[in-house]
């Protein structure tokens, strides 16, 4: 008996064993784990829904942090005369080194901005490679190729702008050999930013159904096409004429001026008749982390529950700079101790600053504790004022001030909301005296919309303007180069002249 | 069929063989106790010499086995000297073991197996359980802090969690950097799970040649735990508890009130320097010094934290079954207010041996702990919050910092946020092993095990709606669970075979092991929901709506699978001559489709003491000097590196439409590496250990060179690639880990009354980088606490992981005229900001002007440890510290705005010309001050009394009517005397490999003061 059960239990261990080299049999398949978190890659890129899924992941990264807050007021607002760092003194200091230009490599928000600019460029440059080989709806496969080389290119519009020459990547690296790769001239930056902006206009359709509204439309491409012309006015003059051309096909596409000026701005005007890009922001419900816009907060009132971080405040010579009675002033500037129009109080203290962004502005009763505040608020990058404003100023580069007086009349009009006793029309065909009326125009009209700092470059008026604050013509065109870049690149990127 | 066949025919043999043994046998009758203490030894193995013949003594120490006449029995035990004693005519014996008197002798626990340390060849060190559970900490894996030379713990504060632990310096810097766990034979990630109480033995597994046969997961040492087992006798019931509390100690002083409101004044002034002149702004603060001493943070959110432990066990068993079971419940006030964990254990081990052959068993161990979490970065809001802000105004209504301006960096009260905090943390974990051992023939024995891990674990935080300040107002409820789920199995088999000829030994193991692991998590997100105070909130999520956002983050969701053989011979001539050499193959899914690997190790020994020529000297009782070499792999990433994913997280929504709707997106914003394979670290290891003085001193020491080749790194690459990470995972450099480890023990008696132990370790270690993949190209990291996106850490060729770098600081500006004079000029720069070297001396100060400013790596690690027993009393002090290390202090310079200031920072601040050439002005968080610098960086080197604890043994006599064998009470000091000279809070910062050493956290140090009893019956 016992010895029939040792028999057993010799047996059963080497069964046991032959269990064990049977089971090695299909080790190969079995270490073949699929990622448990995520989708693999190779898996990607197969069907429709992936193509409109990666156009999505790219107009989502228009609202993150790097792209649409600190590193955007840092880069595109902060050397202005427009604003102010605001907050407390001691709070984020360092925008006051972009106020004054004393900004060097090593600042967080150069690398920021560079990266943000980056990622959304990585986005398009995945379309772009990736969805030509899906096969799908064929007008809406080249819809999608048109929506991100606009995407694309107003990447790179902000790149050139802040940084002269930049890498110019037009696909997604191969592998390491693509990965490091020098500064390509501004010139072909602008030319690759016009290519783009020519196919995206010839495909992209002018309005979309109201549940693509926010999508780029060809007016976008068009819009963008003439501000990038207009960009390279100060050392290629003939470009005046291309700003022209896609201003005047801009206004031939049915946008009009709306009649509120302030509340063109708030959430219930959202996409309206006069808006051309606009970012699109909401406050998507149990989700605070697909709601991370934080464009209205870092500039919102602070000390108010609602408002904001109280950053990029306008300054006294922005509150200083309006005409009379000019109605836009109020409606661009919260004054500490005002009560705004849709009824928040602003207490006289409490906040770091007197003066706030209103274009920003989203009413405190819209907070949602877990949220950012204001992370409703849209961000309108391009609208019909912008583009009337450039024809204006194109026709009287090109000697047309009488239609120069046309398109600048229209924006001063809606200014003006029916009140003839205050902005009276500009009638001079001066050049130099309607060019100085222009930019003047340029400069309260779009006051706070980012806009202000590099026009005035464009214009070749920073070192008047600027200069008094440390702007040095030669060096403060553009921002440094990040240093981790530079350092990263070992040796193939070049930094800016002075610094 | 054959084969088969044969095997059995020997069985068969054998078991003639056994039954013949058995015939002539007398009982004999025994009792092992510790020669030093008189205590009783239990669970001590008693083998007749030459046979497989034995025993295991009861929980009275005692043990009943048939021998023949003048048989020799085989006493070892874990930790004691082996004891050979002849039995000659008698009936009963009493045994007198030597604890760990001579290293050499004692029985070592190895992978798959255990083996007499005289014949092991690796680095390789014990702790007694009963050394472990001394202490009053939650996790086991703390109580080895000091204990074994060559072993870094960096304990965390916060009740419930794990300890950082490395093993001969850091090699390791992307994913798992701990060792491998591997307790009764499963493997784990950490032990949060275990008990003290419940552990038997810890081993620790230094050295490549050790830890080679855990192959591709032992890259960063292995810690062997075997658990409680139920020994012959009893039952014997146990009870161990003890019930006291916790404190924070060493805390620095913070500025007063009217401190705080001078320096924030003057933080305005600073400030204002450079702001345009429309934004220069007031002083906050009228009259700063009105506002007195002011609340004290610490003391209104901090308490004496009570803490209790309690744990029953039941062991005992007859030759053909044991038992061990125990209940534990651990209760442990966090030091912030509400802040409570709870814990309950259970370990359940059976062994049964049914025949004489098979023995099977189990060991199993249950936890469920219940979490009150204290608030997330509740200790900075205590740093930063303001003094001059009462906790409530006079109306009884929360003191509201917007009152007073003081801006983002401390606009919250702590006590609105301690109220309003609801998060709890559930966890249920399973874990343990079945198993089956078949002896087949002599000396072969075929073992199978199958063990798990399942885990629950669930997090949910509640907010509910109040409006208590202007910045702490909810205008919903919020509720949010995260619930992660582990499910990993492994399976092993081993075939064991000792073979003896004459003078050789022979051990030879053959294994084969599968595991699978998985873990997912959820988390699930609904605002608006109503509050449910019986607990589970699930319930109030609102049913079938399809608002409550579910999210599944990806690099929480993990699935791997390792497939392995190993192999491996313990080989001995004459006690002298000793190799061990062993070779496992194996496949990892993380690196498929390249998974397999192979892990070779080798060692040699030499016992001199067992050399004829030795045989007349009386200086040596025990000499022997080894030598290993070993290659052994860290498979431990999160997923294939290799493989790419795609990106699908909430922030990649884009939102269209009229009305909006939001569309989740999902592409690609990673790069990965073309192939990646798991890091190997090769090591050698050169040892010599022995004892002199009749075995009084004994002593260890050990050189060591363990290089982690194809190192897994996240390095930085160009911003321009449009990476979300800006990292690239892969094989990027060569580490190497040298130093050396000394322990020293003395133990001895004086008279019958008093013994003694002394021993002392330390270990040195240096740590540095010697290839990079990227070439010169250093890796920066460490942003995690430090303003403005600065980077505190380089890791490069030729220095240590993770080194602080950045700009070293010379002195302060006290001139305006001296700034204008300086590199420093047109910088933003005023009087009171730091001066730096311009090390380059091209006149301006920038990134290229930054050196090494210090390392995190510690150098040295001591411990001190000593135990003294006088007759009923008995006395343990342990000591311990780490020297030639250095600590960021990041708390200095991260602000946003009008955080506190030390005391210490307050009364040396440069305030005027004159005033400080050392400290900076209170301007310290503004750019040009806050980034990496030499100002920050302080000696992290510390020396702790550990633990103290002071012991009585009631006289076993008058408690024996009472039933009661054994009766300690005792009392318990841990952490009470700390020495260091760092200026925050405690020097003990852990972190991530690259950004180790950086303090943000500002978690307290704390003491703990207990009392306790032991009680067997």
């Amino acid at each position: 008996m016992k010895t029939n059960k040792k028999i057993l239990q010799g047996t059963l261990g080497l069964s046991l064993i032959a269990c064990l080299v049977a089971f090695q049999g299909c080790k190969k398949s079995w270490l073949d784990v699929n990622p448990a978190g995520n989708q693999a890659a190779t898996q990607f890129w197969k069907t429709q829904d992936d193509a409109t899924k990666a156009v999505d992941a790219m107009y989502a990264n228009l609202h993150e942090w790097s792209n649409i807050a600190f590193a955007s007021i840092a880069v595109e607002s902060m050397g202005s005369d427009d604003v102010n760092k605001g907050s407390r003194a001691d709070d984020a200091t360092f925008m006051n080194d972009f106020h004054n230009f004393s900004a060097n490599s090593g600042e967080g928000q150069i690398s920021d901005f560079w990266g943000g600019e980056y990622k959304t460029i990585n986005f398009a440059n995945q379309v772009l490679d990736n969805v030509p080989n899906i096969s799908m709806d064929a007008s809406l496969k080249s819809r999608y190729l048109a929506e991100a080389k606009f995407i694309r290119a107003w990447c790179y519009f902000r790149l050139v702008r802040a940084f002269g020459d930049v890498p110019l990547r037009l696909h997604v690296p191969k592998g390491a050999s693509e990965y490091n790769i020098p500064r390509t001239p501004k010139v072909q930056v602008w030319a690759a930013i016009e290519t783009d902006l020519t196919d995206a206009a010839a495909v992209l359709p002018q309005s979309y159904s109201a549940a693509d509204i926010g999508r780029i439309t060809k007016g976008a491409a068009l819009a963008l096409h003439a501000k990038a012309a207009m960009y390279q006015t100060l050392t290629n003059k003939a470009k005046w004429n291309d700003v022209l051309t896609y201003t005047n096909q801009v206004m031939a596409l049915g946008y009009t001026l709306f009649p509120n000026y302030e509340q063109m701005f708030r959430t219930n005007n959202k996409n309206n008749s006069e808006s051309i890009f606009e970012i699109q922001c909401m406050l998507v419900p149990n989700n605070p982390n697909a709601s991370n816009s934080q464009y209205s907060q870092v500039q919102g009132v602070d000390g108010s529950t609602g408002g904001g971080w109280g950053f990029n405040v306008p300054s006294a010579s922005l509150a200083a700079a309006y005409e009379p009675g000019d109605p836009r002033r109020d409606a661009t500037i919260i004054f500490r101790g005002e009560t705004t129009p849709e009824g928040d109080v602003i207490p006289t203290s409490g906040g770091n600053s007197t003066m706030y962004n209103q274009k920003s502005y989203v009413p405190f009763s819209l907070y949602v504790s877990g949220f950012n505040e204001g992370c409703q608020q849209d961000k309108i990058c391009l609208r019909y004022a912008d583009v009337l404003l450039m024809n204006a100023e194109a026709n009287n580069e090109l000697g047309n001030a009488a239609a120069a007086l046309t398109s600048l009349e229209l924006v001063r009009a809606r200014a003006r909301a029916g009140n003839n006793a205050i902005l009276p029309p500009v009638t001079t065909t001066d050049q130099a005296a309607l060019r100085l009326a222009i930019w003047n125009e340029r400069h309260i009209e779009l006051a706070m919309e980012f806009d202000r700092y590099f026009d005035v470059i464009r214009q070749g008026n920073a070192a008047a303007i600027f200069g008094p604050r440390g702007w040095k013509a030669g060096k403060n065109e553009v921002w440094p180069l990040p240093q981790n870049e530079i350092d990263l690149s070992a040796g193939t990127l070049t930094q800016n002249p002075g610094y | 069929m054959k084969r088969i066949f044969t095997i059995s025919g020997l069985v068969l043999l054998c078991s003639f063989f056994f039954t013949y043994a058995y015939a002539q046998n007398t009982t004999l009758k025994g009792k092992v106790t510790d020669a030093t203490t008189g205590e009783s030894l239990v669970g001590v193995s008693v083998i007749i010499k030459g046979t497989t013949t034995g025993t295991q003594t009861d929980a009275s120490g005692a043990f009943t086995l048939s021998v023949s006449p003048n048989a020799t029995l085989v006493v070892t035990y874990i930790g004691y000297a082996e004891q050979q004693v002849n039995v000659g005519t008698a009936s009963t014996i009493s045994i007198k073991m030597l604890p760990a008197a001579s290293q050499l002798q004692q029985v070592v626990v190895i992978g798959y197996g255990t083996q007499r340390k005289v014949d092991n060849t690796g680095a390789v060190s014990s702790v007694k359980g009963a050394d472990i559970s001394k202490q009053p900490d939650a996790n086991p894996v703390s109580a080895l802090q000091g204990k074994v030379a060559g072993v870094t713990i960096t304990n965390n504060g916060t009740p419930g969690s794990a300890p950082a632990i490395s093993i001969r310096g850091l090699g390791t810097v992307y994913g798992n950097v701990s060792p491998l766990y591997v307790v009764d034979g499963v493997w784990y990630d950490d032990i949060t799970f275990l008990n003290s109480g419940d552990i038997e033995n810890v081993t620790i597994l230094k050295d490549a040649s050790s830890t080679a046969i855990y192959g591709v997961r032992a890259a960063n040492g292995v810690v062997l735990i075997t658990t409680k087992k139920g020994v012959k006798g009893g039952p014997a019931i146990s009870y161990n508890g003890y019930v006291g509390y916790q404190a924070a100690t060493n805390q620095p002083k913070m500025a007063t009130a009217a401190q705080y409101a001078q320096a924030i004044n003057e933080t305005v002034t600073y400030g204002n320097t450079f702001a345009a002149p429309d934004d220069v702004k007031p002083p906050i603060f009228d009259n700063p010094a009105s506002y007195g001493k002011g609340t004290d943070w610490y003391g209104q959110i901090l308490r004496n934290a009570f803490t209790t432990s309690h744990q029953v066990s039941l062991s005992g068993g007859s030759e053909k079954a044991t038992y061990d079971y125990s209940f534990g419940y651990l209760n442990q006030d966090g030091l912030v207010r509400n802040n409570n964990y709870q814990r309950f254990t259970i370990h359940l081990s059976n062994e049964f041996k049914p025949i004489s052959i098979l023995s099977v068993g189990y060991s199993a161990n249950g936890v469920y702990s219940y979490s009150k979490d204290a608030p997330g970065g509740i200790f900075h809001q205590l740093y930063s919050a303001s003094p001059t802000l009462p906790v409530y105004y006079a109306d009884g209504k929360y003191g509201d910092p917007t009152d007073y301006g003081t801006g983002s960096g401390n606009n919250f009260n702590p006590e609105v946020t301690l109220d309003y905090n609801n998060h709890r943390t559930v966890d249920h974990r399973f874990t343990g092993d079945v198993h089956a051992e078949l002896k087949i023939v002599k000396g072969l024995k075929f073992r199978t095990s199958f063990g798990g891990d399942l885990g629950q674990l669930e997090a949910r935080g509640f907010t509910p709606v109040y409006a208590a300040t202007v910045a702490q107002t909810t205008t919903t409820t919020t509720l949010n669970i995260e619930h992660t789920e582990t499910k990993n199995w492994i399976w092993e088999n081993t075939l064991t075979y000792d073979y003896r000829y004459k003078d050789h030994k022979i051990t030879a193991l053959a294994g084969y092991s599968a595991q699978n692991n998985r873990t997912y998590e959820i988390v699930a997100n609904a605002n608006g929901v109503p509050y449910v105070k019986s607990g589970n909130l699930y319930s109030s999520y609102p049913q079938g709506d399809t608002s409550v956002t579910r999210i599944r983050n990806p690099s929480d969701q993990l699935h791997n699978r390792t497939l392995s053989q190993f192999a491996r011979i313990n080989y001995s001539y004459k006690d002298k001559y000793l190799l061990n050499a062993s070779i496992r193959r194996d496949g990892a899914s993380q690196f498929y489709p390249n998974p397999y690997g192979w892990f070779p190790s080798i060692g040699g020994g030499w016992v001199i003491t067992n050399e004829s020529f030795m045989k007349d000297q009386h200086i040596f009782d025990n000499l022997k000097l080894r030598a290993s070499w070993g290659k052994v792999g860290n498979s431990v990433v999160p997923i294939n590196p290799s493989v790419q994913t795609v990106a699908a997280d909430p922030y990649l929504t884009a939102i269209f439409g009229n009305p909006q709707v939001p569309y989740q997106g999902a592409s690609i914003n990673t790069i990965v590496p073309p192939r990646t394979v798991w890091e190997k670290a090769v090591a050698t290891d050169f040892g010599i250990e022995g004892s002199i003085l009749h075995n009084k001193l004994s002593f260890e020491a050990d050189y060591y060179n363990r290089k982690t080749e194809d190192a897994i790194f996240a390095i930085p690459v160009l911003a321009s690639i449009g990476t979300n990470s800006g990292n690239l995972i892969g094989n990027q450099a060569t580490i190497q880990n040298k130093g050396f480890e000394i322990s020293i023990t003395w133990k001895d008696r004086v008279g019958s009354d008093f013994g003694y132990s002394l021993s002392g370790n330390v270990g040195v270690n240096n740590n540095k980088v010697l290839s990079v993949e990227s070439g010169k190209n250093p890796i920066y990291a460490g942003g995690n606490g430090i303003a403005n996106g600065n980077l505190a850490t380089r890791t490069v060729v030729g220095e240590p992981i993770g080194e602080f770098y950045g700009y070293k600081v010379t002195g302060v500006f006290q001139t305006q005229a001296q700034v204008d004079q300086s590199p420093q000029k047109g910088t933003n720069t005023q009087p009171g900001d730091f001066i730096y070297q311009d090390t380059n001396h091209d006149g301006s100060i920038d990134s290229k002007d930054r050196v090494v400013i210090g390392n995190p790596n510690p150098k040295i690690s001591y411990g001190f440890n000593t135990s003294f027993t006088y007759k009923q009393f008995d006395l343990t002090l342990d000591m311990q510290g780490v020297a030639d290390v250095d600590v960021y202090n990041a708390n200095i310079g991260f602000r946003f705005g009008g955080e506190n200031f030390t005391q210490d920072f307050y009364e040396h601040r440069w305030h005027g010309p004159g005033t400080s050439n050392t400290y900076p002005s209170t301007n310290v968080g503004a750019n040009n001050n806050s980034k990496p610098n030499s100002f920050f960086v302080e000696s992290g080197a510390y020396f702790r009394v550990r633990n103290a604890q002071l012991g009585y043994t009631l006289p076993s006599l008058s408690l024996k009517k009472y039933g009661i064998q054994r009766l300690r009470v005792y009392a318990n000091a841990q952490n009470a005397i700390n020495i260091f000279g760092y200026k925050g809070f405690t020097p003990e910062i852990g972190g991530a490999a690259l950004s180790r050493g950086i303090d943000a956290d500002v978690y307290p140090l704390f003491a703990t003061y207990n009392l306790g009893v032991n009680v067997t019956f």
